[in-house]
């Protein structure tokens, strides 16, 4: 590297602490301009107070942090937006009913001509924007509604505002995306990964992600950390998921080869769907899915698969065709009736619609299925917590503590409990699964996986909506490809074993 | 004007057509309807309403509401006769008293704003609080001697007096319309309180005086509901605490009808506007199609109800929470 060339971002010995557990313990990395550098570490590692501190808003306990050669010390997200920091968060943090300009705008602190005197000046705002979303090689018009954009574009838009950071004129932005494609679809990183190679161009990037292939097809170098410290910092060439993966685990890696269920069609599907449609949504949709096996069903964000499920379940309405469970007629069923047949529904927003965040563990368990825990109208709030404390210590859920309010759980902790919930139906028939893997990390997801599996064994039929492919390889009997609302392809994977990747996706697009 | 169009999420084209039939279905019921002289009386009983809900509209887009209108009014109303020159008191300031009269108002409106915006209590119960604060305010100053009057011809005519054709009044609330649209759509401050409608936690985050909107915005509904107050006092001729009564019945239906919703964020000053043309007449023409008058107000109600549940018709879903 020229030594003339300051690196974009230099942390020497940073460590924070929260109480008695080091968070950050000891950081020092450097990253030069133009890099693209991926972040990896279970959930807890460290990661999100180690961007914290580079995002000003916590304060490193020890270390020194320079930005393009100069000391940084923040005191405010402002600070860290002013000297060249520009965050994508994990949460969009997009005003959904404002414009593409006015949401890129709102990260500009100064403001120059009529918006010094409180006005807004729509010309300025929107030929701003227009110039910011061509430098990044976006094409949107900045007068679009955010709400009206798909998960892709509102990234491309976080990007936009990230991107503009003041940097003192000359100094390189520093852009970090923090999981960026937790939320997309496989045809959505292609654009993402685009937009990173096109980053570059100007501004070195951070990429944090819990999926190791991205991370070693789109960085020039990847650092993993573990329990706060940086285990390894290597280039992406060369290195192995193995070793990255050793790196990010106590122990060596135990992914065990599980077989398929193997289990063969039952004559009478558990739940069948015929000829299913809801305008604009999805159209003459029929598939059926059999007591111990898994069905997954794959697509990009708009192919109406996450919209199917709910129809299922009761939480959509339909426009023609029907739904049979065990040989009866439910097509225009609600919810309830749909919990009380066996049917249970684990959404891909968990926070909003899968958990009541002030409920205890306890409480959120019980929503559901109470089982002996009522005599008559009244709860028997000792057996309810037997209950949640069986399950809190089955799925190792961290802390084991069943009375503290779920938001304080993280995200990894929360879905074993919704899982929780539904599990502990005394008669599951049918578990429907959207995204059950989002923003896990490496040993949570293998725990979820387990207990999907296990509720296969016991005989329910399993829909799943994978969050990528290969986990739809490696756990379906059958896979069912949906494109703009239709089925087009159908797999049953006891037949084809070698089914690539590729193929699915030509599929889906 | 594009940006105010284009933001509209489904358009005020279905209030406009649904206002156009009922001038319509009206005119067909009695001519009257549609005579110069029923219009310019339209356009007087409008402009009270008009006033009011540009402040209601501002306090709405951020997801609070204000509910302390008709004791605002009342208070500066009763402020205002008895300031200017009137049969009981010989304390006439001249135009000092519209600026005590709106001083009022805007105190109200900042008194509700900070122990909504510093203490956090829901805007709902603190301009609840304040309403009555403002009813009782009123009630003392009308005390229980002499009803005040207006004296002066000129102050009592004015409201009604045609300037280009059109009622005073109309002229006034028109360009207090203007400068909400303009409040709204072209300063930072109402692009701020829709965004703080929409997210207030991000807007925060993006360090944006979130209190100090609110304030401000609930200090903008008071100042109105003050000349709201003054107005009406004027169309009267006379003073009483009671001057905004039904108001409210008008204003918050109007703004929800107009598609601004409750929660925030969306919606619009100009299409409140719309709303309270679209109640106003419909109460106008509920007389002139000879409705008895003891069935008015449960044909008005229900005829709200019909357009609420139309206006929540496209949005309804099965896990739409409502509250």
């Amino acid at each position: 590297m020229n030594s003339s060339i300051p690196p974009v971002l230099k942390l020497t010995r940073i460590s924070r602490s929260f109480g008695k557990v080091k968070a950050v313990n000891n950081i020092s990395l450097e990253i030069a301009k133009g890099e693209v550098i991926g972040l990896t570490g279970e959930n807890g590692a460290g990661k999100s107070t180690l961007l914290k501190i580079l995002a000003g808003i916590e304060r490193p306990d020890e270390g020194t942090m320079e930005i393009n050669g100069k000391v940084a010390n923040f005191r405010s997200p402002n600070d860290a937006f002013r000297a060249g920091v520009g965050v994508v968060h994990q949460e969009q943090s997009l005003f959904t009913n404002l414009t593409i300009a006015e949401n890129i705008d709102q990260q500009n602190t100064a403001r120059p001509g009529l918006s010094r005197f409180g006005c807004q000046d729509w010309g300025r705002i929107n030929r701003e924007a227009a110039a910011v979303l061509k430098k990044i090689g976006v094409d949107l018009d900045p007068r679009t509604r955010v709400g009206d954009l798909s998960f892709v574009d509102r990234q491309m838009v976080e990007i936009a505002r990230a991107v503009c950071v003041e940097a003192d004129g000359q100094g390189t932005p520093l852009i970090i995306l923090d999981e960026p494609t937790a939320v997309l679809e496989q045809a959505e990183v292609e654009v993402l990964e685009r937009e990173i190679r096109k980053l570059r161009e100007f501004a070195s990037v951070i990429f944090v992600s819990h999926r190791l292939d991205e991370v070693l097809r789109i960085c020039d170098r990847v650092l993993v950390m573990r329990h706060g410290v940086l285990t390894s910092d290597r280039s992406t060439r060369g290195v192995t998921r193995d070793e990255l993966f050793r790196a990010m685990v106590d122990e060596a890696p135990t992914i065990e080869a599980h077989p398929r269920s193997g289990r063969p069609r039952d004559l009478k599907p558990a739940i069948e769907v015929r000829n299913l449609s809801r305008a604009g949504v999805f159209r003459d949709i029929s598939f059926a899915a059999y007591s111990g096996r898994i069905t997954a069903l794959v697509g990009t964000n708009g192919s109406g698969r996450g919209a199917l499920m709910r129809a299922i379940f009761g939480a959509v309405a339909h426009d023609a065709g029907t739904i049979v469970v065990e040989g009866r007629d439910v097509s225009h069923w609600s919810i309830r009736e749909a919990v009380q047949a066996g049917l249970a529904y684990v959404p891909a927003e968990r926070k909003t619609e899968g958990m009541i965040g002030g409920y205890s563990g306890t409480r959120n368990i019980a929503l559901v299925h109470r089982g002996d825990a009522m005599i008559g109208p009244f709860l028997r709030p000792r057996r309810l917590e037997k209950t949640a404390q069986g399950w809190f210590d089955r799925l190792d859920v961290n802390p084991n503590d069943i009375a503290q309010p779920l938001d304080q759980f993280s995200g990894g902790n929360q879905q074993k409990v919704v899982l929780a919930k539904w599990l502990n139906s005394p008669d599951l028939k049918v578990l429907m699964l959207d995204h059950p893997l989002r923003g896990l990390d490496v040993g949570v997801s293998q725990t979820v996986n387990a207990e999907i599996r296990q509720a296969c064994e016991h005989g329910t039929a399993v829909i799943l909506i994978p969050d990528t492919i290969e986990e739809a390889l490696e756990l379906a009997d059958e896979i069912f490809v949906m494109r703009d609302g239709q089925l087009s392809a159908h797999h049953d994977m006891s037949l084809a074993s070698d089914l690539a990747i590729k193929e699915i996706v030509a599929e889906m697009v | 004007m594009r940006q105010i169009l284009s933001r509209s999420t489904n358009g005020p084209i279905g209030m406009i057509a649904a206002l156009l039939a009922l001038i319509i279905v009206f005119s067909l019921l009695n001519p009257r309807f549609g005579s110069v002289e029923n219009l310019q009386n339209v356009l007087f009983q409008v402009s009270v309403p008009l006033i009011i809900v540009v402040g209601t509209s501002l306090v709405i887009q951020m997801g609070s509401i204000d509910l302390s209108v008709e004791g605002v009014m009342g208070a500066a109303g009763m402020a205002w006769i008895l300031l200017s020159p009137n049969t009981r008191l010989e304390t006439d300031i001249g135009v000092w008293a519209w600026v005590v009269a709106l001083g009022i108002g805007l105190g109200f409106g900042l008194l509700t704003g900070a122990i909504y915006a510093k203490l956090k209590v829901p805007s709902f119960v603190v301009s609840l609080g304040t309403w009555y604060v403002g009813l009782g305010v009123a009630i003392l100053l009308y005390g229980n001697s002499l009803l005040p009057s207006l004296t002066s011809e000129t102050l009592a005519r004015w409201p009604t007096r045609l300037t280009l054709g059109l009622p005073n009044s109309f002229w006034l609330a028109a360009v207090v319309l203007m400068v909400g649209v303009l409040i709204s759509h072209y300063t930072r401050f109402g692009r701020g309180l829709m965004a703080i409608g929409n997210n207030e936690p991000i807007a925060r985050s993006n360090g944006m005086p979130v209190d100090r909107y609110k304030i401000a915005a609930f200090s903008v509904a008071g100042t109105l509901c003050g000349l709201a107050g003054i107005l009406a006092t004027m169309q009267l001729g006379s003073g009483s605490p009671d001057i905004g009564f039904g108001q409210l019945f008008v204003v918050i239906p109007a703004a929800v009808i107009g598609g601004t919703a409750l929660s925030g964020g969306e919606g619009g000053v100009l299409r409140s506007a719309l709303g309270v043309f679209l109640l106003i007449i419909l109460n106008n023409g509920l007389v002139l199609a000879g409705v008895d008058p003891d069935f008015q107000s449960g044909v008005f109600g229900t005829i709200l109800l019909i357009a609420v549940i139309a206006v929540a018709w496209p949005q309804r879903g099965r896990l739409k929470v409502a509250k």
